[in-house]
């Protein structure tokens, strides 16, 4: 396949991806009349903008609310998750496998019940309603996500690199620190996305534990569209579009720091 | 190792970064106000479900006032209303319930039955004005625990225009047989028939309501004759091609749009939908839910309470009364229910709004004839109930098993659940 | 940042082992003392917040919740009761028959996709890298926006699906709405959702395999398909293991997609035990917490099942 043949083909594959996001474009355009028109509109003719009037009167400040619980829950993941990354793949422990397996375990609690388990925490603790309160709850939600593809990834670099930085006098703290994480950048860059998209899409740990406060994510500012009667789609609809516009920028970005061969270029060195 | 030092100098910005995310993170979460207010002298807390009212909205700014009126600052949190009920269930459990809460009325008897609401005796709340019809989805065991905002329910929508064409006269479409021969008639003419939500939850149950007691069922017996008639006629509207089938799956919103394309008969909807009716650009009409015999069918009363949870700070309940009472008082209930187009729960504000607006004159007529789900002393049988129900016309509507059948493994799961 | 010097000491303990030359198990020890430093804030971290809902969840299926005592705080211990009362449930079979289907057609779907679509990405052509970001996307929208938007183009009457089949002769189809069809319209939904999550860990295998080994193959004669099935496909084993892991315990517990999509329905055609789950516990105007627990636990067990099956797999591999 030539180049070029290649880059048509990834458009036509990304174009069949993405056609449930175009349709949910189409419907934040389309008026209440033509919803449900039957055979459906496959492009808004008449469009409506009062989904998006409504929208950028409003959620704004729910989108750097969640941003900011994004970001945060990117930092406290990995700062959490890669040591521990490091230690399981390639010092060992024991009693490792029992961890990891713990690790797997916690992922399967409901999130309602880890979000009434946290309620009740954080209301004696008293951060309920607060940013960094999400933070810390969405984050459960990746750590152990972030500790089990830290230990496959880092698993699969040589044990020549590691020996070596040992034989140069390094202990495991500077052996992680400017051997093992400059060539886990792509688990670095994979854990970091997933973080984010998981804290950027919470509703269940917002409600529960966000929903009186002065910050609420995206999630959140969406329900303001769906009354106890009613739902307005196209402005839902054009909530999520305009909440994916800087969030697919961010996306793009990171995606350019997925390096090929990193570890090869380590070794080299 | 080069690549290593330059990779330590950017880890170690990373680090730096980190810690600064963190203290400004920390700092900006230190809310004083945003706990529960424990103090007599805190602001008093108000859930409500309505999410779609910002802080510049008549509905807050009416919460705001009243507060004023009663000397204390009040703290608003709207919900989405599927939600409210579990987060009302686990403030209780927490001791952290608000001072107010506006729940939807079928959730009054689970709430009251957790024993996490007051009765209106307790906090001295006058409802004597309040229709009965209305106030009995809030009473459970001869106690009240809550006052009506306003009231809600259904009836049917119709396009004129689309009957016009198949030669329909609304009026006279006063029992099943007249409604099925103009769906007949419009199915003939080329238009789509009716469209209602059939969806598998209680907004399903809610909108089959009128036709099973239009047929004189009860729900203490799912199984009767009259039910089957009433699960029959919504099957063989769907065989016969009068109702979609997308009704399986409908929310009432989606039934409303799907109404609001113009090419529906009828749609089944309620009194919210009201103002979008005036944007949908066609002539419409309105007319109760005939019942099989003839007459209007009992619709079920929507809506919601406004009620005073459990708090072991009683003496927060004297401006919690003086909060509900003026939320509920007649001025106010009549604003509030105009923004959310709903029905008063007193005669006098009743008549105040079909004066204002002579079309809500059918609607009132239909919540006067409007019965409670938990009515009749159900309370949180009715829960039990509903689930069956939904269950069985799901099953009758896919096909997967005849009105009859299905209705009957309805009654055996609803008299096990609430034996 | 009590654990920066945990770590720290850790790392000190360790210096005098590089020359080999130190008894084998006091180095042993110091690098078990390093290991466990390492892990220590993850230890405390998952005590802090994952011990308390996992005794919430065993508490709540052992006991007789009902919302009066759910409230009260005083609910009788029930022994195995709810889990009793669960498995004599008629929605029990069906249930678990939908969570295997659900779960295993979603996981090879996903994971093929996945896997052909990394390796097609790993080429270098224009915009690949924006291509693959973008396939990220469905990841940005809330749930609740993502399958409204599947139920939108698959309804009956108005949806673009079958708008599409009308266009080339097919009749339509009842895809959220009949017994037969939904099982099958929520798995289609939940692998397009799964997809970018297997594209994205599997694409960042593949760059961590080093070129050389490609090099080699090549060197070798090794080309195409079989470079790919001898070096590319054992190499990114570890990778492609933890992926189908995660991917199988995010499967299970999936409940939101089929929740908006259908409810379960029609008549739990397309209940898995995850939503059955969901039901009891919040579908309904009255919460029936303890079986809904029950459910949520069996679930958990059907996990712990899974990881110990990795865990075994693992341990052969490593000796």
């Amino acid at each position: 396949m030539s180049r070029r043949l290649k880059t048509a083909a990834g458009l036509g594959l990304t174009a069949i991806m993405l056609f449930p996001v175009y349709w949910m474009i189409n419907v934040s355009f389309t008026r209440d009349t033509d919803m449900r028109a039957s055979p459906p509109h496959v492009f808004p003719f008449d469009p409506t903008l009062e989904g998006y009037r409504a929208v950028l009167d409003q959620q704004l400040p729910y989108l750097g609310t969640s941003l900011l619980v994004g970001l945060g829950t990117v930092l406290l993941t990995v700062v959490l998750s890669a040591p521990a990354g490091y230690s399981l793949a390639k010092l060992r422990p024991r009693g490792g496998g029992a961890l990891s397996f713990v690790l797997l375990i916690a992922q399967m609690i409901p999130g309602i019940i880890m979000a009434m388990g946290f309620y009740a925490i954080y209301l004696k603790a008293g951060v309920l309603n607060s940013t960094a309160g999400l933070i810390l709850a969405d984050s459960t939600i990746a750590v152990p996500f972030g500790v089990l593809i830290f230990t496959a990834f880092m698993s699969g670099i040589p044990d020549e690199l590691t020996a070596a930085a040992t034989v140069d006098g390094a202990g495991p703290l500077r052996t992680f620190w400017s051997v093992v994480l400059p060539v886990s950048r792509n688990a670095v860059v994979t854990v970091s996305l997933f973080a984010f998209l998981w804290a950027w899409s919470d509703f269940v740990f917002a409600t529960t534990l966000d929903g009186g406060g002065d910050h609420q994510p995206i999630t959140l500012g969406i329900y303001r569209y769906i009354g106890n009667n009613n739902q307005q789609w196209n402005a839902i609809m054009a909530t999520a579009v305009i909440a994916s516009i800087p969030a697919t920028l961010l996306l793009i970005l990171a995606q350019r720091y997925v390096a090929a061969g990193v570890t090869a270029g380590a070794v080299k060195d | 190792m080069r690549l290593s030092r330059s990779a330590r100098r950017r880890l170690g910005a990373a680090a730096a970064l980190t810690l600064t995310a963190c203290l400004t993170v920390a700092c900006s979460s230190s809310d004083p106000g945003s706990g529960s207010a424990d103090a007599a002298s805190g602001p008093y807390t108000i859930w409500d479900p309505y999410p779609q009212f910002d802080d510049g909205s008549a509905w807050v700014k009416l919460l705001n006032t009243c507060g004023a009126e009663a000397g204390v600052t009040v703290k608003r949190t709207g919900y989405d209303t599927t939600d409210l009920t579990n987060k009302a269930l686990l403030a209780a459990q927490q001791d952290n319930s608000p001072d107010v809460l506006i729940v939807d009325n079928p959730v009054v008897s689970t709430l009251a039955e957790a024993g996490a609401l007051t009765t209106t005796e307790e906090t001295k709340l006058d409802t004597a004005g309040i229709e009965p019809n209305l106030l009995a989805a809030g009473q459970l065991g001869g106690k009240t625990y809550g006052v009506p905002i306003g009231a809600n329910t259904l009836a049917l929508y119709y396009n004129k225009a689309v009957l016009t064409k198949a030669g329909v006269d609304p009026a006279g479409l006063k029992d099943w047989a007249a409604l099925t021969a103009a769906l007949a008639k419009v199915k003939q003419s080329g238009g789509k028939g009716i469209t209602f939500s059939a969806i598998g939850t209680e907004e399903g149950s809610f909108q089959f309501l009128p036709w099973f007691w239009g047929s004189g069922a009860q729900l203490t017996r799912l199984d009767s004759p009259e039910a089957v008639s009433a699960l029959t006629l919504w099957t063989d509207w769907l065989k016969q091609g009068y109702a979609p089938n997308s009704v399986l799956n409908n929310t009432q919103t989606t039934s409303w749009q799907e109404f609001a394309t113009g090419d529906y008969a009828f749609g089944e909807n309620g009194t919210w939908q009201l103002a979008n009716a005036k944007k949908t650009g066609f002539d419409y009409g309105i007319i109760a839910i005939p019942s099989r015999a003839g007459g209007t069918a009992p619709a079920p009363t929507g809506g919601e309470f406004v009620t005073a949870p459990v708090r072991s700070d009683k003496a927060r309940y004297a401006v919690s009364q003086r909060l509900i009472t003026c939320l509920t008082s007649a001025d106010n209930a009549l604003t509030t229910d105009t923004t959310l187009s709903y029905v008063a729960a007193t005669a006098a504000v009743q008549r105040k709004q079909v004066a204002a607006t002579p079309e809500l004159a059918v609607w009132v007529e239909a919540v006067k004839a409007a019965k409670g789900r938990t009515s009749d002393d159900l309370g949180t049988r009715y829960p039990k109930i509903s689930q069956p129900l939904w269950t069985a016309f799901q099953a009758a509507l896919s096909g997967s098993q005849s009105p009859p059948d299905a209705l009957k493994a309805a009654q055996t799961t609803a008299a096990a659940a609430t034996r | 940042m009590a654990h920066d010097t945990t770590i720290r000491t850790g790392a000190a303990a360790t210096v005098p082992v590089r020359a080999g030359t130190a008894p084998a198990r006091r180095a042993r020890r110091t690098r078990q003392v390093a290991a466990w430093a390492f892990l220590a804030p993850v230890v405390a971290y998952l005590l802090a917040f994952y011990a308390y809902p996992l005794y919430r969840n065993l508490d709540l299926s052992l006991r007789h919740y009902t919302v009066r005592s759910f409230v009260q705080g005083d609910a009788p211990f029930s022994g195995a009761d709810n889990y009793r009362t669960v498995f004599g449930d008629p929605s029990f079979g069906p249930a678990l028959l939908h969570t295997v289907v659900f779960t295993g057609v979603s996981l090879v779907f996903q994971f093929a996709l996945g896997l052909a679509l990394a390796v097609f990405f790993a080429q270098s052509f224009r915009l690949s890298a924006t291509l693959r970001a973008l396939f990220l996307v469905p990841w940005l929208l809330p749930l609740i926006v993502s399958a409204s938007t599947w139920s939108w183009m698959l309804n009956s009457d108005s949806g673009i699906v079958n708008a599409a089949l009308g266009v080339v002769g097919v009749d339509p189809v009842n895809w959220l709405t009949s017994p037969q069809w939904s099982l099958v319209s929520v798995i289609i939904a939940n692998i397009w959702i799964g997809v970018p999550f297997n594209l994205v860990v599997l694409y960042s295998g593949l760059q961590a395999i080093p070129g050389e080994i490609y090099e080699a193959a090549a060197l070798d004669g090794s080309t195409g398909w079989s470079t790919f099935w001898r070096v590319t496909f054992p190499l990114l084993r570890p990778v492609s293991a933890i992926t189908l892991l995660l991917g199988l315990v995010y499967t299970l517990k999936v409940f939101d997609i089929i929740w908006i999509m259908t409810r379960g329905g029609p008549t739990d055609s397309s209940t898995t035990l995850a939503t059955w789950s969901y039901r009891l516990s919040f579908g309904s105007l009255l919460p029936e917490f303890g079986p809904g627990a029950a459910v949520g636990n069996l679930l958990i067990v059907m996990a712990l099942v899974c990881g110990l099956v990795y865990i075994r797999i693992q341990h052969r591999q490593a000796t």
